[in-house]
C-alpha cells in the first residue's frame, strides 16, 4: 500500500475517534459544570481546556468551550476541524475507502453546523456527532477488507482512543466529588462497570475499570492491545519491512507493563502524571510509525547549474 | 397539470428532440412520454435529487479551488442506432490517423517529406517535444485514452469541433451520471434497451496493461495525479478505484535507473505503466519544467530507456493542436487512404494571408481560438466581445498568426432542458471517448454531452460553468445480427446487448433460513397471567 495513503488511512482513524471522544468528553462536562454551581463555570472550563492542551483563551466561559471544541471551523481541536480533516484524507484515499465509508465522512462534513448554538443545541450535536462515528465505525467494520489500510486505520482509532480516554480519565480529578459515575457514563461503560462490579465499587476500581481492563473496548489497556495487535499484522503482511515495527511495538509493550503492574494506589494518588504518561507514549508512537512507514520526504528543490 | 412540454419552442439550431415541424424524432419517443406525464413538480423533485445525490457522493469539479456538484440535467442525449454506427467508426478513423501521425512524426517524418504537411507548422507546435523523438512505445499505442468533441450543425450533420489526445477529462461524469439516472429515473429506462457504460474502467485497464514495457507479464500500473486540488480529481479517484489500481501523486513515485517506483509500506514497488492525468509540462523537472511539484525527476529518460510507459504519451499535443487539426482530413487520406468519416467545421488558417485579411474583416462575425488551448480558455466569440475586445485579439492575431485559428459561430444542437421549472432548448455538444488497446480501438457507446446552461449560450465547457447530460446511445432493433455491424465492435468483455435476456426458474432446492426459537407459547401466556393477576403487587 501507497506510504501516503496508509498516512490517510491512520489518520482518518485518529481524527472520527477523536471526533467521538470529544463529544463524549464536552458531553461529559457539559452535565458536570451544569449540575455545579455557576461560580465554577470559568474554572472548569479552563481546567477542560487545559487537558485538551488548548491555552490561548482567558476566562473562558461554556460558550468558549462549545466553540472551541465543538463548532468552530478555525479551532484545531474543534470537532468540525477533526470531521474536516478526517474527510480530507478519506478525499485523498478516495480510491481505496469503501463508497459507502466515503458517503459517510462526506456527508457528516457537509451536514457539520458552523454557528454556535446553546446548551442545549449541544448536546443535540454531540449525539450526532456520536451516532455519525458509529456509523462510521459500523460502516467500515462491516464492509472492510482487513488490508493493510484497514490496520492503519484501526491502529489510528487505537492510539487516539488510549490518548483520549487518558484526557477523560484525568478529568476525574479535576472536580471532586462524584465524578467517576460521570465520567463512566462518559465512556458509555456505567451499566458494564456496575455489573463487573456488582454496584459496590470505590475510585479504585474505576480506574481499574478505565485503565486496565482490557475486556472494556473504550479502557487504555484495550486501546494498547489493538494498536499493537494492527502494528503486528502489518509487520507480518510486509515481512520485507517487519523491522520498521519494532521502536512502536516496543513503546507500547513497556507502556502496558507499566500499567499492567502498577499499584492502583499509586495511580489514582499520581494519576495526572501517569496520564501525561500515556500521552506522551501514543505521541511517541505516532512519531515512530510515521517515520518507519510514511516516509515524510523533503520536496526535491532544484537549482540551476553555474552561471549564465 | 401543467404540460412541462407544452411551451417547448425549438430556435434555428437543430433540435435533438423535435424537428422543425415540432414532431417528436422517433430516438426520443420514450423519453418525450414520459416528461409529458410528468409535472414541472415533479422535476424539480427529481433535479434536486440528483444534485443531492452528487453532493452527497462527492461527485463534483472545483471551479476556482470551490468543490460543486457537478450539473447534471434530468433529460437525457438520445442517439439512435444508426447515427452512433457512424459517429463511432468516424472516431476511430480519426483516432487511427492521429496514431499514425505521431509515429510518423516522431520518427521519419514522411508527411513533411510528402509534402501534406509543411515542416514548421510542427516543429512551431508548443507540444512538439524532441525529448521523445525516436521513442518506440512498445506495443505502438500514444493515443491510449481519445476525446473527440463533436457537434451538429443545423443542417444535421455531425462535424468535429477538436481533438483531445494528451489527458482528454470527463469520462467518469459519463458513468456517474448513468448511474444517477437510473436510480431517479427508472420508469424512462424500462421501454427501451440503452448500451452500457459501465465496461469503460476494464477496457481501459486492458489497453494499459497492454502498453507495459517488454518482458513484464504482469505489470503493475497506477494512476498519476496532480492532486486533490486538481479540478478533474474526482475523475482520477474514480478511475483508479474502478481498475482497482493505485492513485499516486509524483512525490509517491522515484526514478532509479531509468526504472520507476513507488514508496509503499512495504518498501519500493515497481511501477510499470503510468496512466498520468499530469501535462506534459510538468512531468518531469529535469526534462519540462523545473520548478514542478507534480512531477517525476528522471521519468523522460525512463520513458526514453523503455523501462516505464506513460499513457498517453508524452508529445501527444502536437496531434490535437488547433492548426494541425485543419489537416486532419488530409492526414485521414494520407495515412488510411480512406475518406473522412466526419468532416471538420469549416476553419481558417490565420497564418494565410488572405484568410487572415478576410477574418480581420469580420471578426466579429467568427469564433477565434487559440491552437494549443484547451477548456473553452482563450476562446473569442465575434458576435458577443466588445469593441475592445476585438481589437485586442485583432492586436494579438497580427502579432502571432501561427496561434490562433477562426471559425464560424456554429449554431450546436439543442436539447430540452430544465431550466427553473420548465423544459427549454439549450446547446449541446458531445466528446465520446476512445480507448486504443493496440489491436482495436473501442469507442465507449456515448460519451459525455456536455450542456450551456444560459439561453443561447455556445460554450459548453465545465470548466466554464456548463452542465452535462446523461447519453443514451440506443440499442440496435433485435432482428439485425450482429454480424452485418462494423468490425470495431467486439464483445471480449463488453456489453452482451445482443443476448437475449431470459429468466433460469430456480431449481435447486433451499434450506430454510434459521431462526431464534420462539419462547414456548405456555410460557408467554403464563407470563402474561402473571402481569394481568397482579397488577397491584409489582408496585410493592
Amino acid at each position: 500500500m501507497l506510504s501516503r495513503i496508509a498516512e490517510s488511512m491512520f489518520w482518518i482513524g485518529r481524527y472520527v475517534e477523536r471526533a467521538e471522544d470529544t463529544a463524549r468528553l464536552l458531553q461529559t462536562h457539559l452535565r458536570l459544570i451544569i449540575e455545579d454551581t455557576q461560580a465554577h463555570e470559568v474554572d472548569a472550563c479552563r481546567n477542560l481546556l487545559a487537558l485538551m492542551s488548548v491555552d490561548h483563551v482567558e476566562d473562558p466561559t461554556l460558550a468558549d468551550l462549545l466553540g472551541i471544541l465543538g463548532h468552530d471551523p478555525d479551532e484545531p481541536t474543534s470537532i468540525y476541524s477533526c470531521y474536516a480533516a478526517a474527510r480530507d484524507n478519506a478525499r485523498r484515499a478516495r480510491e481505496v475507502i469503501p463508497l459507502d465509508l466515503w458517503e459517510c465522512v462526506n456527508a457528516t462534513w457537509h451536514q457539520l453546523p458552523t454557528a454556535p448554538f446553546g446548551t442545549s443545541g449541544a448536546h443535540v450535536f454531540l449525539n450526532w456527532v456520536r451516532e455519525r462515528s458509529a456509523m462510521f465505525g459500523g460502516i467500515s467494520r462491516g464492509i472492510m477488507v482487513r488490508d493493510d489500510g484497514w490496520q492503519f486505520m484501526s491502529m489510528g482509532r487505537s492510539l487516539e482512543q488510549v490518548d483520549m480516554t487518558s484526557r477523560l480519565v484525568a478529568s476525574a480529578s479535576l472536580t471532586h466529588g462524584a465524578q467517576w459515575p460521570a465520567v463512566l457514563r462518559g465512556c458509555g461503560g456505567h451499566d458494564a462497570f456496575l455489573r463487573t462490579y456488582s454496584g459496590l465499587y470505590t475510585d479504585r476500581e474505576a480506574a481499574e475499570f478505565l485503565v486496565v481492563d482490557a475486556r472494556f473496548p473504550r479502557s487504555i489497556m484495550h486501546g494498547l492491545i489493538a494498536a499493537a495487535d494492527s502494528l503486528q499484522r502489518v509487520a507480518q503482511n510486509n515481512m520485507m519491512t517487519a523491522r520498521h515495527a519494532e521502536p512502536a511495538l516496543r513503546s507500547l509493550g513497556q507502556l502496558r507493563a507499566r500499567l499492567e503492574y502498577a499499584d492502583l494506589d499509586d495511580l489514582i494518588t499520581n494519576l495526572n502524571e501517569e496520564m501525561s504518561v500515556v500521552q506522551d507514549v501514543t505521541t511517541q508512537v505516532s512519531i515512530a510509525v510515521s517515520t518507519s512507514y510514511f516516509a515524510a520526504e523533503e520536496p526535491p528543490a532544484w537549482t540551476t547549474e553555474g552561471t549564465r | 397539470m401543467a404540460d412541462v412540454l407544452s411551451n417547448y419552442r425549438t430556435g434555428d439550431a437543430f433540435d435533438e428532440m423535435m424537428d422543425a415541424e415540432g414532431s417528436v424524432r422517433p430516438s426520443y419517443r420514450a423519453v418525450y412520454g414520459a416528461l409529458t406525464r410528468s409535472t414541472s413538480n415533479d422535476l424539480r423533485m427529481i433535479a434536486e435529487s440528483l444534485a443531492n445525490n452528487y453532493t452527497q457522493a462527492g461527485v463534483t469539479f472545483d471551479v476556482g479551488g470551490v468543490e460543486r456538484p457537478f450539473p447534471l440535467d434530468l433529460v437525457p442525449r438520445v442517439i439512435a442506432s444508426p447515427e452512433w454506427e457512424i459517429i463511432e467508426a468516424g472516431v476511430a478513423q480519426r483516432v487511427r490517423a492521429l496514431e499514425a501521425f505521431l509515429a510518423d512524426i516522431y520518427s521519419e517524418a514522411r508527411v513533411i517529406s510528402d509534402g501534406v504537411l509543411p515542416s514548421q507548422l510542427v516543429t512551431s507546435s508548443t507540444h512538439f517535444y524532441r525529448a521523445v523523438w525516436g521513442v518506440q512505445p512498445s506495443n505502438g499505442v500514444r493515443i491510449h485514452v481519445a476525446g473527440i468533441d463533436l457537434i451538429r450543425n443545423p443542417a444535421g450533420d455531425v462535424r468535429v469541433l477538436e481533438d483531445n489526445v494528451r489527458v482528454p477529462s470527463g469520462v467518469s461524469y459519463v458513468m456517474t451520471n448513468r448511474n444517477a439516472m437510473i436510480t431517479v429515473m427508472p420508469e424512462a429506462f424500462a421501454n427501451q434497451r440503452i448500451r452500457p457504460v459501465a465496461g469503460y474502467p476494464t477496457r481501459l485497464l486492458t489497453a494499459l496493461r497492454k502498453a507495459a514495457p517488454p518482458g513484464v507479464d504482469d505489470p503493475t500500473v497506477v494512476v498519476l495525479t496532480p492532486g486533490v486540488y486538481n479540478s478533474a480529481y474526482f475523475e482520477h479517484t474514480l478511475l483508479a478505484r474502478t481498475m482497482g489500481i493505485e492513485l499516486v501523486e509524483g512525490r509517491d513515485l522515484e526514478c532509479r535507473r531509468g526504472k520507476v517506483f513507488m514508496r509503499t509500506t512495504a518498501g519500493l514497488q515497481r511501477v510499470d505503466v503510468i496512466y498520468r492525468r499530469v501535462d506534459d509540462e510538468f512531468l518531469d523537472p529535469v526534462h519540462f519544467r523545473g520548478d514542478s511539484m507534480l512531477g517525476v525527476p528522471g521519468l523522460v529518460n525512463a520513458v526514453r530507456t523503455g523501462g516505464v510507459a506513460l499513457a498517453n504519451a508524452i508529445g501527444n499535443g502536437v496531434a490535437d493542436d488547433k492548426l494541425i487539426y485543419t489537416y486532419v482530413p488530409d492526414l485521414i487520406k494520407y495515412y488510411l487512404r480512406e475518406d473522412p468519416i466526419l468532416a471538420n467545421v469549416d476553419t481558417w488558417r490565420l497564418e494565410d494571408d488572405e484568410a487572415r485579411e478576410e477574418v480581420l474583416d469580420r471578426l466579429e462575425d467568427l469564433v477565434v481560438k487559440p491552437v494549443d488551448g484547451s477548456g473553452g480558455k482563450g476562446i473569442v466569440i465575434g458576435p458577443r466581445a466588445t469593441k475592445a475586445e476585438l481589437d485586442a485579439l485583432r492586436r494579438r492575431v497580427k502579432e502571432d498568426p501561427r496561434g490562433w485559428i477562426a471559425q464560424p459561430v456554429v449554431q450546436l444542437s439543442t436539447v430540452p432542458t430544465l431550466i427553473e421549472d420548465c423544459l427549454q432548448p439549450r446547446h449541446v455538444d458531445l466528446r465520446p471517448f476512445a480507448v486504443n488497446n493496440g489491436e482495436d480501438i473501442w469507442v465507449l457507446p456515448g460519451g459525455l454531452t456536455r450542456v450551456a446552461l444560459p439561453e443561447g449560450e455556445l460554450v459548453v465547457n465545465s470548466s466554464q460553468g456548463g452542465g452535462s447530460k446523461d447519453t443514451w446511445v440506443l440499442s440496435p432493433p433485435p432482428h439485425r445480427s450482429s454480424s452485418n455491424r462494423t468490425t470495431l465492435e467486439h464483445s471480449e468483455n463488453g456489453d452482451d446487448r445482443d443476448k437475449p435476456r431470459t429468466g433460469v426458474p430456480l431449481t435447486v432446492a433451499r434450506i430454510p433460513v434459521t431462526v431464534m426459537p420462539k419462547f414456548s407459547e405456555t410460557q408467554r401466556q403464563q407470563e402474561d397471567q402473571q402481569q394481568q393477576a397482579n397488577p397491584r403487587s409489582r408496585g410493592c
